[in-house]
């Protein structure tokens, strides 16, 4: 059982050997990474292989439905490293559709510490029930609100006085939405990438009605 | 008189146009569709059209349903205008999973069985109400979806749109730098 895990590692350390056997002198020549990634607790790809990078060059931060909050001792501790330490130059936000946490955040039933967690997430939904109920398919209703939980983290971040400092440092960053469909792997930018305190404060300006239109689907 | 069952696959180079692209699947659905009416309509089990069918229902039909549901829809939500009203078609896409896994189960248990689709009505049913739906579907796209697609997508847009189809079927070059998949 656990042992298999502990083997496993011992042919998986072989295996990284035979195919590069000065692996062990690139990991220690590694630059920092230049990418944060924010993703959800439940995304079943690793983010370096999304992104075909090796797993130094991006730094993970993994959360329940890859929230971003400014109250969030564990990521602010992870931002004031990949900002003052590391300086990485990007901060991807990325979600996926499946989420089974944006699915527990809609179901109205109770979750315990989950529904604390998961109130913003829970709150898209609830703000935005009318245009919500139109969409039949539950699948697709949760996709829609894991694209609006992406955005609403983006905007929370270029809200966060460490992102905020970093821009005030002239220190260059850009934060980035992304989503990533589990079915095909692929990954989608969700256009909303700012990069300095002028695309912030447009970003965080109330979002145009159109921004959270739903529009077309398969079925009438 | 009876169609071809070999219907023609479509060249991968047209995927560097997606709407065409799209538009020309659907030609195929049609034809699908047609063959699955006969198949529904006949007194003996015709493995051939059967065979063509299940490959249609397995790998081109959600692949087709992918496209749609990641990059068309997607795309149109971030750049259609209210005047454009696509919330009219909102989408359910578990339905039309749901409608090929059950309609895969019916054509296979008929090659299994040896029993044509004809002798249970509630499977020859289960065919027809699929390819009502699915030319509803088509003529909804071809009329509505797929012109307010050409007036507000970019070409950036569609570009983008063509490497990802390209991706998702194994397709794209990776030296490439344009748009077009590898054939």
């Amino acid at each position: 059982m656990i042992a298999t895990l502990l083997d496993n590692n011992l042919t998986w350390a072989a295996e990284r050997a035979r195919a590069d056997a000065n692996w062990l002198q690139h990991r220690d020549d590694a630059a920092p990474p230049d990418y944060l990634w924010i993703g959800c607790s439940d995304s079943r790809i690793p983010a370096h292989e999304l992104v075909g990078l090796e797993p130094g060059e991006l730094l993970v931060h993994r959360n329940i439905a890859n929230l971003a909050p400014n109250g969030d001792l564990n990521l602010l501790a992870v931002l004031q490293l990949a900002l003052e330490t590391l300086k990485v130059r990007h901060i991807i936000v990325c979600g996926h559709t499946g989420c089974r946490s944006v699915h527990l955040a809609l179901d109205k039933r109770r979750h315990g510490v989950l529904d604390h967690w998961l109130r913003s997430v829970r709150r898209l939904g609830e703000d935005q029930a009318a245009t919500l109920r139109a969409v039949r398919d539950p699948e697709t209703r949760t996709n829609i609100v894991a694209e609006w939980n992406v955005v609403d983290q983006v905007r929370s971040l270029a809200g966060n006085p460490l992102v905020r400092d970093a821009w005030r440092r002239r220190q260059p960053l850009t934060l980035h939405g992304w989503m990533h469909a589990i079915r095909d792997g692929l990954l989608s930018d969700l256009e909303v990438s700012v990069s300095s305190r002028a695309d912030a404060a447009r970003l965080l300006s109330p979002a145009p009605a159109t921004q959270r239109r739903l529009s077309a689907g398969r079925r009438p | 008189m009876k169609q071809p069952t070999v219907i023609e696959p479509i060249p991968p180079a047209l995927m560097a146009e997606p709407l065409n692209w799209l538009f020309a699947e659907h030609y195929r659905h049609r034809h699908y569709c047609s063959l699955i009416e006969q198949i529904a309509a006949a007194a003996v089990v015709p493995h051939e059209d059967i065979q063509a069918t299940l490959g249609f229902l397995r790998r081109d039909l959600p692949l087709h349903i992918v496209d749609e549901e990641d990059d068309l829809f997607p795309l149109l939500r971030r750049r259609c205008q209210p005047e454009d009203e696509l919330d009219l078609a909102l989408g359910n896409h578990r339905d039309d999973i749901d409608a090929v896994a059950q309609l895969v189960e019916v054509l296979e248990a008929a090659l299994r069985q040896e029993r044509p689709v004809s002798d249970d009505p509630q499977a020859q049913q289960l065919l027809t109400a699929f390819v009502a739906r699915e030319r509803s579907h088509i003529a909804l796209e071809n009329a509505v979806v797929l012109p307010i697609a050409r007036l507000r997508l970019t070409q950036e847009d569609l570009d983008l749109f063509s490497r990802r189809m390209a991706a998702r079927r194994g397709l794209l070059d990776r030296t490439a730098t344009t748009s077009a998949p590898a054939a």
